[in-house]
């Protein structure tokens, strides 16, 4: 069964005053099944971001079209969930607040709102946090939270724009582990944008590489590696092949990037 | 003293201890300025008979009453003013067919003087409360409702759009992102207009008033006393530091997530 679809996606930025339009994204086309893992990977600049905004109906495409179970996408909706690089959490909420957003928003009732807040704390490790504000929260704890904002919702697909790129390395892999434990656990259909290599594979079930701006996919590899993935598994002989595969990919595009950068 | 370090901060004890240092420097000045004769008293009464003159402007001119009639006037036109003003800087903020319609004319009206509007307001609505409420709510309308329109158009964009995929409508946004989000500074705006509509109010009873410390401070001049005069202006200072002080507390108690 096919859950979204990516036909032919392009987008181009109209020009300022005597400058040229700006193509991001060349007609990208991508299928997404159910419980699908991807990662989107691409050199920064090439759209992968653009991509992902036109999905959550953020943007508009200039041509092509999203169909998320046969219904064309056009606006946000919460049936496609989003984290964020920034921190987006509302700072006037707290940890549990934020998670209910959207469950408010559905109107769902009180208890039952705290009752599925509790299951998603749970589920990112922030018991004993509920009742913090954003700004008593590391960085790392901030994505936990907007991990299980978005999660909350229950959408059918879960868009992560680089979400653990402002993050420091440590806290980074362990974010990582923590996501696809959630995955692993719920199969839930996540599409990942990242521009890390290691980040790409160690998640996903399939990447799909970017070219440089403009944008498309210009290849897809599915990576064979068992689960439950351990975090040992990034020293393992398979998974440095598929990175030594990946980065030969990538860097010609981040060399195309550099070239053509003005 | 040491050499000070840009930006460092300082500890509270110091930080009192300089800000009393000033205000007792000033009076020293003032004092040495009337008491050793270097001023005549026509023009600049000393502290002592600032202090008497004020005394007796309680005891016996029931200065107590201009005092509280001055702000009343000041609280109605403020109130009056926000009360219409912030909802509107709301609207203005949120939705850009509404700031597209009134922003050029707010802008406009924004610069003219509401002192300017005096002898107007007089004409058309005498020299009774009104006339002095009138002259608040324009001095201090135009500003809110600009301020608070370009805070709730300032909006962080990305919270907007985390608050869309999380299935928001328009009226979720502005309820619960637009709103919360600029609490903190359309408070910070009130709080320095009503600062604002303090100086509106003096020059309104300067101009037309039988009543206020405005008023006094007309008469006493009139008589040439200098400490009543002085008297006066304090005690305007006074209100004003009790105000903003109430004021930062309550927005602090308020919105204390939006600090570190």
């Amino acid at each position: 069964m096919s859950k979204l679809v990516i036909a032919a996606v392009s987008r181009t930025f109209p020009g300022g005053r005597g400058h040229a339009p700006t193509v991001a994204l060349e007609p990208t086309t991508l299928t997404v099944t159910d419980n699908d893992f991807i990662s989107i990977l691409g050199p920064s600049g090439c759209g992968k971001s653009t991509l992902l905004r036109i999905i959550a109906g953020l943007d508009a495409p200039t041509s092509g079209r999203v169909v998320l179970d046969g219904a064309p996408v056009s606006t946000p909706g919460a049936d496609r969930g989003m984290v964020f690089q920034s921190y987006t959490l509302f700072p006037w909420l707290t940890v549990r607040q934020n998670i209910c957003f959207g469950l408010r928003e559905k109107g769902v009732p009180q208890t039952h709102q705290n009752e599925i807040a509790a299951r998603y704390i749970e589920r990112v490790g922030l018991r004993g946090f509920e009742n913090h504000y954003p700004k008593m929260l590391s960085g790392g704890m901030q994505q936990r939270t907007a991990i299980a904002r978005a999660l909350a919702n229950e959408p059918k697909i879960l868009l992560l724009d680089e979400p653990f790129g402002a993050l420091d390395n440590q806290t980074r892999g362990l974010m990582q582990e923590l996501l696809l434990g959630i995955w692993e656990a719920e199969k839930k259909t996540v599409l990942f944008v990242t521009h890390d290599i290691d980040e790409a594979i160690f998640v996903a079930g399939r990447v799909a590489v970017m070219t440089a701006r403009p944008g498309r996919i210009k290849s897809e590899m599915t990576v064979d590696l068992p689960h439950p993935r351990h975090y040992t598994i990034k020293t393992a002989p398979a998974f440095s092949a598929l990175k030594a595969r990946l980065t030969e990919e990538i860097r010609v595009e981040a060399l195309r990037a550099s070239m053509t950068a003005s | 003293m040491r050499t000070m370090t840009p930006l460092k901060p300082i500890s509270s004890t110091r930080k009192a201890f300089y800000g009393v240092a000033f205000f007792v420097l000033f009076v020293a000045a003032w004092a040495v300025a009337t008491f050793g004769g270097f001023v005549s008293p026509t023009f600049l009464a000393d502290p002592l008979t600032m202090l008497r003159e004020g005394y007796l402007l309680f005891a016996k001119y029931g200065f107590a009453k201009d005092v509280a009639l001055t702000i009343w006037r000041v609280l109605g036109g403020f109130v009056l003013a926000a009360a219409v003003a912030v909802p509107l800087g709301i609207a203005m903020g949120s939705y850009k067919p509404i700031e597209a319609f009134f922003e050029p004319f707010v802008s406009f009206a924004r610069y003219l003087p509401a002192s300017a509007f005096i002898p107007l307001l007089i004409l058309w609505a005498g020299i009774g409360e009104l006339q002095k409420l009138l002259v608040i709510f324009i001095g201090s309308f135009f500003q809110i409702v600009l301020m608070v329109a370009v805070t709730v158009g300032g909006t962080r964009r990305d919270l907007v759009e985390a608050a869309y995929t999380l299935g928001a409508d328009a009226r979720g946004i502005v309820r619960r992102v637009l709103l919360p989000n600029s609490a903190p500074a359309i408070a910070e705006t009130l709080r320095l207009v009503l600062g604002w509509a303090w100086t509106y109010v003096i020059v309104a009873e300067l101009i037309g008033a039988s009543s206020g410390i405005g008023h006094m401070i007309t008469d006493s001049q009139a008589l040439l006393n200098t400490g009543q005069i002085i008297f006066g202006i304090i005690v305007i200072g006074m209100i004003g530091l009790v105000s903003d002080f109430a004021f930062k507390w309550a927005n602090q108690r308020l919105f204390f997530w939006s600090l570190a």
